[in-house]
């Protein structure tokens, strides 16, 4: 049952203390509305059945992420004031009527069942547990769909990486030549050069990582801002943090292995050679 | 000896370096490409779903198209709206929750759909005949998943029983007969659906009187249009909810899409960004490795404007290469996407989140050639101030 | 006909470690056709001479004066013109673009110039002719030695026809029977009427000059 909402803030008396509701900081900035202000609620766009609350505090409604580009315009007041502002006279079943129930089960790990078992047992009842299944989740898509973005990201970066690390090889080719005319084996070469690529890769990663908390709080603030939810879109956790860090690293070291590689495995003259 | 002929063996002698930017830049390319084809991909889906049925207009109960009421006294609705001079076609649907079983099988929970004749079109057969064509009392259409999870052919006897909300009691199976397999336009490959008639609909629920109807579909004149009947229908009943297909694409496209428009935008941009430094990078990088040879080019008499050109035709074949090439392979990646995506629970089967459109090629072709000019600049900028004396004497003494 | 007047020239390179005057109140002419070699040990200014010379630098103090015109007066534009054109360019390390053939090398500063493309190949065969490389037209700088790159150098260097041939070091990284064949070759270039101005360690190379300078800590001392 949908509830219009036909609002009067007025600072009228009255006799009797009208009952308290709780309104969202989203209506309350939208209507202009304080604690302690009365307020008109009726079912209907004519206001032909209204009642008065008064505004008795200002709760910043939980964030859901299935409804994130909703504005949150909402209040709560109890159910019984709640029956008496949508019951319809016509409709003797509208005082019965509710549209949901919250369960809360002395042993969570039971609600799939439980959901099921009541489905079956009460026609027209949908039972669902709060927390759906794997692949039920549509977070669980979405996080797919990011993990194939970030590999997709990955293998780019690492094209573009090579070709960096195979122009720094060439860079430095007179002087491998050199190294290795004067005896220097590839692999004291190759050695020095992994050493290289693990402090390198592990710097970068590491400033990849605080470039990326950095930036996490500005992107949160700016969909917060634009979407007027205490919603967290970004979270740089410390397991994400790792992850990128053990990825990374070891693909800058294989790299710079690799491309130095292309430079070591040819013979000593070709080298030297302009 | 032009600045392309110039640039061209440049990257040709470069061989490896150009084969790895060009795949990076094709990567990530492809990434940018399906970005732009998500960012209106959902949208021009279910916006060719919704016109697919052949109606453009949609009338609902319930203050918006999210919630599913009955519209009072959608008989008479009806009766004027098919009236009207700018209505072609006026269809009502019906919509509930029931079960349906072969005898000694275990019934399976459907949707059951209810439809006017004129409202066929929310289908597509797949074999068998459609409703209009029936004379069996109870004509059924099945879901494709339906019909093979059930074993069920056109010919087949099916109980339908059907749930009406809010009554206690179960209203008696009817015996229907499966005339036709759909693909309905809007059912989710997880959803269960089946169609029949709207007197059939009112004989299996039990109703003594035909009930209000959950849905009315209209198509429009032609020559009229969407708006114009729309406001028609509001005029002859104010506070009816009827909305266009642009009006029901609109609103979701600001409610259920905002998502993956917002997530298209920020991949879409940060993608540009980090194509921009890497070709730059490269460039700058590879720019610096030639140093000697690009000022002992300005010795000779080679004109800046010679090497900035030759730097640009550098950057635009690498890019160029890249960002052809990411068009194959992001349509290719567009399709893996697309499938991860689809996964999600209650989506429509034949709604897509990739979908080409010209505009998203042009934004793509657009993107590319203005990165691979920004990505020139600052090696350009190196060698428009590169002082050629004390290079020559670097190159020398290094 | 003066070609170069070098007149009170100083160089002042602004140095972390604190300035360094690499030329000091140098004064030079060459005359059209002249033959100059300019000796002295390393860093005594002889490259930065020639640098200053061909219009890549300019210096501190001084003028100096490519054909009656005041280098200093000119725009980058009309310098990088004169490069192109009047004075060609001989270095060291070569320098010749590796991923262009010999021909290319040589027909490139025609190019810039704006000279049509079959005069270009009629003025590309003939320097390769002069300077002995006509079978080497389509190899790449990699498949030539230290000698035929330089004179493939030389080559590139009169495409153009240039009233002035500068030289730094040419012979720096070659042995010496090749650099006999380029002490030849610079020869019949004078000879044919190019005047020249060669910076070089090679006594060889220096004594084929019809005047020797010597260098020393910036200054001309003889």
């Amino acid at each position: 049952m949908l509830l219009t909402l036909f609002l009067l803030s007025s600072t009228v008396v009255l006799a009797a203390q009208p009952p308290s509701i709780l309104i969202s900081r989203q209506l309350a900035e939208r209507a202009h509305l304080r604690v302690g202000d009365v307020v008109t609620f009726a079912n209907d766009p004519e206001g032909t059945r209204r009642s008065q609350f008064r505004v008795a505090g200002i709760y910043e409604p939980t964030p859901d992420p299935m409804r994130f580009t909703s504005p949150r315009i909402e209040a709560r007041m109890h159910l019984p004031d709640a029956i008496d502002v949508l019951d319809d006279p016509a409709d003797p079943a509208s005082r019965e009527a509710l549209s949901g129930i919250n369960v809360a089960l002395s042993d969570p790990a039971v609600a799939r069942r439980f959901a099921s078992d009541l489905s079956a047992r009460a026609p027209g009842v949908v039972a669902q547990p709060t927390r759906p299944a794997r692949e039920d989740d549509p977070f669980a898509v979405l996080e797919r769909f990011h993990i194939a973005i970030s590999a997709v990201t990955m293998v780019g970066g690492t094209a573009f990486l090579l070709a960096l690390m195979v122009i720094r090889a060439e860079e430095r080719r007179e002087t491998v030549g050199v190294l290795r005319l004067v005896g220097i084996s590839r692999r004291t070469l190759l050695c020095s050069v992994a050493v290289e690529g693990v402090l390198i890769a592990a710097l970068g990663a590491l400033f990849g990582v605080l470039l990326a908390v950095a930036t996490e709080g500005l992107v949160n603030r700016i969909f917060q801002a634009r979407y007027d939810t205490s919603l967290v879109f970004v979270r740089v956790t410390p397991s994400i943090a790792a992850r990128a860090v053990a990825i990374a690293a070891p693909l800058g070291v294989i790299a710079g292995l690799g491309a130095s590689w292309t430079l070591l495995r040819r013979s000593i003259l070709s080298i030297v050679r302009r | 000896m032009t600045s392309l002929l110039l640039a061209s063996r440049t990257v040709r002698r470069y061989r490896a370096q150009t084969v790895l930017a060009i795949v990076g830049v094709a990567v990530i390319g492809a990434l940018l490409f399906d970005m732009l084809l998500l960012s209106r991909g959902l949208l021009l889906s279910f916006s060719d779903l919704l016109g697919r049925a052949g109606f453009d207009i949609r009338i609902v109960g319930g203050s918006g198209l999210a919630a599913r009421l009955p519209i009072e006294g959608s008989a008479s609705l009806i009766e004027a709206i098919r009236a009207l001079p700018e209505v072609e076609r006026v269809g009502a649907i019906r919509i509930q929750g029931a079960t349906i079983g072969s005898p000694g099988k275990r019934p399976a929970a459907v949707t059951v759909i209810g439809a006017t004749d004129a409202a066929e079109g929310a289908w597509t057969l797949v074999s068998g005949a459609d409703l209009g064509s029936a004379t069996a009392p109870c004509p059924l259409l099945v879901g494709r998943g339906l019909a093979s999870a059930l074993g069920v052919s056109p010919g087949s006897i099916l109980e339908l029983s059907i749930r009406p909300p809010a009554i206690r009691s179960v209203v008696p199976p009817v015996a229907c007969q499966v005339v036709g397999v759909a693909r309905f336009a809007f059912g989710a490959s997880s959803d269960d659906t089946v169609a029949t008639t709207l007197d059939a609909f009112h004989r299996a629920n039990g109703e003594a009187d035909p009930g209000d109807a959950d849905l009315i579909v209209i198509a429009s004149r032609p020559d009229a249009g969407s708006a114009r009947a729309v406001a028609a229908i509001a005029a002859i009943r104010p506070g009816v909810r009827a909305y266009s297909n642009d009006q029901v694409v609109e609103q979701f496209n600001r409610n259920g899409f905002a998502y993956f428009r917002q997530i298209s935008f920020v991949l879409s941009s940060l993608t540009m960004v980090f194509a921009f430094m890497l070709v730059a990078t490269l460039l700058t990088v590879s720019v610096n490795q030639r140093l000697g040879e690009i000022a002992a080019l300005r010795a000779i008499g080679i004109r800046r404007g010679s090497i900035a050109s030759m730097l640009l035709w550098e950057s635009a074949l690498l890019v160029g290469a890249g960002g052809l090439l990411a068009l194959p392979l992001g349509e290719a990646l567009a399709i893996g996407l697309d499938r991860i995506l689809r996964q999600m629970p209650g989506l429509p089967e034949q709604l897509h989140f990739f979908v080409f459109e010209t505009r998203a090629l042009i934004v793509h072709i657009t993107v590319f050639v203005v990165t691979a000019i920004a990505a020139a600049a600052y090696p350009v900028w190196l060698t428009a101030r590169l002082p050629i004396a004390e290079t020559l004497r670097r190159e020398v003494v290094g | 006909m003066t070609v170069i007047d070098v007149r009170d020239v100083s160089r002042i390179f602004p140095m972390p470690a604190g300035p360094v005057m690499a030329l000091r109140g140098v004064s030079l002419t060459v005359s059209a056709g002249e033959h100059v070699a300019i000796t002295g040990p390393s860093g005594c200014g002889k490259s930065t001479l020639l640098h200053l010379v061909g219009a890549v630098d300019t210096p501190t103090s001084g003028a100096i004066l490519f054909e009656g015109r005041d280098l200093a007066r000119l725009s980058e534009v009309e310098r990088g013109n004169l490069r192109l054109t009047r004075i060609g360019f001989v270095f060291q390390r070569f320098f010749l673009l590796p991923m262009l053939s010999a021909a290319e090398n040589v027909e490139l500063p025609q190019a810039e110039a704006g000279v049509g493309a079959p005069e270009r190949r009629a003025r590309t065969r003939e320097l390769l002719a002069y300077v002995g490389l006509e079978d080497r037209a389509s190899h790449l700088p990699s498949q030539l030695s230290g000698g035929e790159m330089q004179r493939i150098a030389i080559a590139r260097a009169l495409a153009n026809r240039p009233a002035l041939l500068l030289a730094d070091e040419p012979t720096g990284e070659l042995d010496d029977r090749t650099s006999e064949h380029i002490a030849n070759l610079f020869d019949r270039v004078n000879a044919d009427g190019t005047a020249i101005l060669v910076v070089t360690h090679n006594p060889a190379l220096a004594i084929r000059a019809s005047r020797r300078i010597t260098m020393a800590s910036g200054r001309m001392v003889e």
